[in-house]
C-alpha cells in the first residue's frame, strides 16, 4: 500500500533479530522458540524489505535452510520458501546441478492429472501449494514442467458464480485465495481469463468499512492475514492507487527488481481512481 | 478469521469481554514462561512434560513446544523407561492428540507429532522367538486408519487427512489392497458427488491398478492398458453424471 514507514523500521528489525535462534541458525516465530524455515523466509523478507540483510550471517543461514527441520516435515511449502529465501539471499547458486534438479523433480511428482500441484506426492491439487509450486519453478527457470493450459483452466475455473474464488474444485470462496490463484495465473500469463472485476468487488465486499481490514468473506471478522492476500490480489489486478506487487515473491515488485530477480509475469495494467 | 462472523459490540460489551480474556491471558503467559524458561534449562523431567500437555492443549499451533514435549520424551524418558512403558506413552498421546484433532483438524503440528508417535512405537509385546514383536506396531497401525476415517466423516474434503490416509496405507505393516480403497472412495462419492477429494484419491488409485508400479508416468491414465477396468469407470461416472448433471467434480 505504499506506507512501508507506518511501523518503526529499526523496532521492526530488532524484534525480528530477538528470534534469531543461535543454535540452530536461523529464525523462529518469537524470541525463545525454535528456529523454523517458515518464520526464517518471513525475518529474511522484511529484513530484504528494508535493506537490512547485513544483519544475518548468510551463510548460517543457508546451512540451515538447506537442511530442513529436525523432525523432517516435507511440503511443497518448505521447497518454495527454502528456494525464495536462497534466491533472496543471493545464494540460489547452491542448488546448482543436482540439488537442483532433485528440487524439481519433487516438485513434478507432486504433479497431477488436472495440472495443479498437491502439498506432497499423491496429494490433491489445491491452489496455495500450486501457487508455491508455480512460484519456486519460475525462480529456478524452469516453467517448461508447467503444463500451463492445463493449469490455467483449473485455476480459472477456481471463481465461483459470487466473483469469488475458491482453492479446491467444490468448495467455498475465500479471499486469500484471490493471491494463491491469481499469484499463479499472473506468472502464467493467463489473467486474463478471470472475471478481474467481479473478483474485485468480492474482495472490496469482505472488507470492514467500519474498523477496517479485509476478512476472508464478506461479514466475517477481518484479520492480517486476509487483509494482505486481499491487498495482494487487488494489486494484481491493477487496483488504483496500490503499488506493484511481484506475485513470485510475494513482496513489492520495486523491491525484487532492484536485487534483480525479477521472473517474466504479467498483472493487469494499473487503473486511475 | 476463517468463517466467525463479525458482531458489533458495545463499548461495554467489549470492556467485560476484555477483562474476561485479560485472566486467561495472564495464566497462559505465566504457564508459557514456565514451559520456555523449564525448557531453557533442559529440564526433561515428568513435571514438564505434564506442562507441555497443559500448554499444548491451549495452543496447538506452539511448535516449539512439540519439539520440546519430543525432546523430553526421546532424551529424558524414553532412556529410563522399559518398551511397555513407551507403549503406554506413545498409546496416551495418540489418544490425546486424537481429541486434540477434534477440535483442530487443521493444525499440522498435531497430525506430525502422530506420525512421529507411529513412528516411535517399540517393538513388542512378544520377542523375536516368541510372540509379535510387532504386536504394538500392527495395533497402532490398524488403529490409526479408523481414526482417520473419524475425521473424513467429519470433513470429507479434509486434505490434511486425505494426506495422512496415503501415508497411513503406505506405512501399514499388513497392506490393503487398492481394490478395498477403490470402494472406499465409491462409498465417499456415492455419499457426496461433490467430493473432489475422493475423486482424486480414486484417480491415484485407479493409476495405480491400471498400471504396474513404476512402469508408465501416472498421470496417463488415459492410455491405458486394461480398456476392461477404463470401461467400467467411464460408465460408472455416466451414471453419476446423468443423475447430477451440475456436479463439477465427475
Amino acid at each position: 500500500m505504499g506506507h512501508k514507514d507506518a511501523l518503526d523500521r529499526e523496532e521492526m528489525i530488532d524484534f525480528v533479530m530477538s528470534c534469531w535462534d543461535d543454535e540452530a541458525g536461523a529464525f523462529g516465530a518469537h524470541p525463545d522458540h525454535d528456529a523454523h524455515i517458515h518464520s526464517t523466509l518471513s525475518a529474511i523478507q522484511i529484513l530484504v524489505t528494508h535493506d537490512a540483510l547485513d544483519r544475518i550471517d548468510i551463510p548460517r543461514v543457508v546451512k540451515c535452510v538447506f537442511a530442513g527441520d529436525s523432525f523432517g516435515e516435507i511440503d511443497t511449502r518448505f521447497t518454495y520458501i527454502a528456494v525464495n529465501a536462497l534466491s533472496l539471499l543471493g545464494q540460489l547458486h547452491v542448488l546448482d546441478g543436482e540439488p537442483k534438479e532433485r528440487t524439481v523433480n519433487y516438485i513434478v511428482r507432486c504433479r497431477n492429472f488436472d495440472g495443479g500441484f498437491g502439498s506432497i506426492i499423491g496429494a490433491e491439487s489445491h491452489a496455495g501449494q500450486v501457487f508455491v509450486c508455480v512460484a519456486a519453478l519460475a525462480i529456478l527457470d524452469r516453467m517448461d514442467v508447467v503444463d500451463i493450459e492445463t493449469l490455467g483452466w483449473w485455476l480459472c475455473e477456481r471463481q465461483l458464480p459470487n466473483g469469488g474464488l475458491n482453492g479446491r474444485p467444490e468448495k467455498l470462496e475465500d479471499v486469500c485465495y484471490s493471491f494463491w490463484v491469481l499469484s499463479a495465473m499472473s506468472i502464467l500469463d493467463k489473467i486474463p481469463w478471470i472475471d478481474a472485476d467481479q473478483l474485485s468487488q468480492f474482495i472490496l465486499s469482505a472488507q470492514d468499512l467500519e474498523g477496517g481490514g479485509i476478512a476472508d468473506r464478506p461479514g466475517d471478522m477481518v484479520d492480517v492475514f486476509h487483509t494482505h492476500f486481499g491487498v495482494a490480489g487487488l494489486s494484481l489486478l491493477g487496483y488504483p492507487g496500490l503499488v506493484d506487487l511481484d506475485p513470485v515473491y510475494c513482496m513489492p515488485a520495486h523491491v525484487i527488481e532492484a536485487r534483480g530477480l525479477r521472473k517474466p509475469w504479467k498483472a493487469l495494467e494499473r487503473r486511475q481512481a | 478469521m476463517h468463517g466467525v462472523r463479525r458482531v458489533r459490540q458495545s463499548q461495554q460489551a467489549l470492556e467485560a469481554k476484555k477483562l474476561k480474556e485479560k485472566a486467561k491471558i495472564e495464566e497462559y503467559l505465566a504457564l508459557t514462561n514456565d514451559v520456555i524458561s523449564r525448557r531453557k534449562n533442559k529440564d526433561l523431567s515428568q513435571d514438564a512434560l505434564r506442562l507441555t500437555s497443559r500448554l499444548l492443549q491451549v495452543n496447538p499451533e506452539f511448535y516449539t513446544i512439540w519439539n520440546y514435549r519430543r525432546t523430553i520424551f526421546l532424551d529424558g524418558i524414553f532412556p529410563n523407561s522399559s518398551p511397555e512403558e513407551i507403549n503406554t506413552y506413545i498409546s496416551d498421546d495418540l489418544s490425546s492428540t486424537m481429541t486434540a484433532l477434534k477440535a483442530h483438524p487443521k493444525v499440522y503440528w498435531i497430525w506430525n507429532h502422530r506420525r512421529w508417535c507411529l513412528e516411535n512405537t517399540p517393538h513388542g509385546p512378544g520377542s523375536e522367538t516368541e510372540g509379535d514383536p510387532n504386536g504394538w506396531k500392527k495395533t497402532n497401525w490398524d488403529k490409526e486408519l479408523y481414526v482417520v476415517e473419524k475425521m473424513l466423516d467429519i470433513d470429507p474434503r479434509n486434505f490434511h487427512a486425505w494426506n495422512y490416509r496415503r501415508y497411513v496405507l503406505a506405512s501399514m505393516a499388513v497392506k490393503r489392497s487398492e481394490k478395498s480403497e477403490l470402494a472406499y472412495t465409491s462409498r465417499k462419492i456415492e455419499a457426496n458427488i461433490s467430493n473432489f477429494s475422493a475423486w482424486h484419491q480414486r484417480s491415484k488409485e485407479r493409476a495405480s491398478l491400471l498400471f504396474p508400479p513404476n512402469d508408465v508416468e501416472v498421470n496417463d491414465v488415459c492410455s491405458g492398458e486394461d480398456p476392461e477396468l477404463l470401461k467400467s469407470e467411464i460408465s460408472a461416472i455416466q451414471e453419476l453424471l446423468d443423475e447430477q448433471p451440475d456436479s463439477k467434480c465427475a
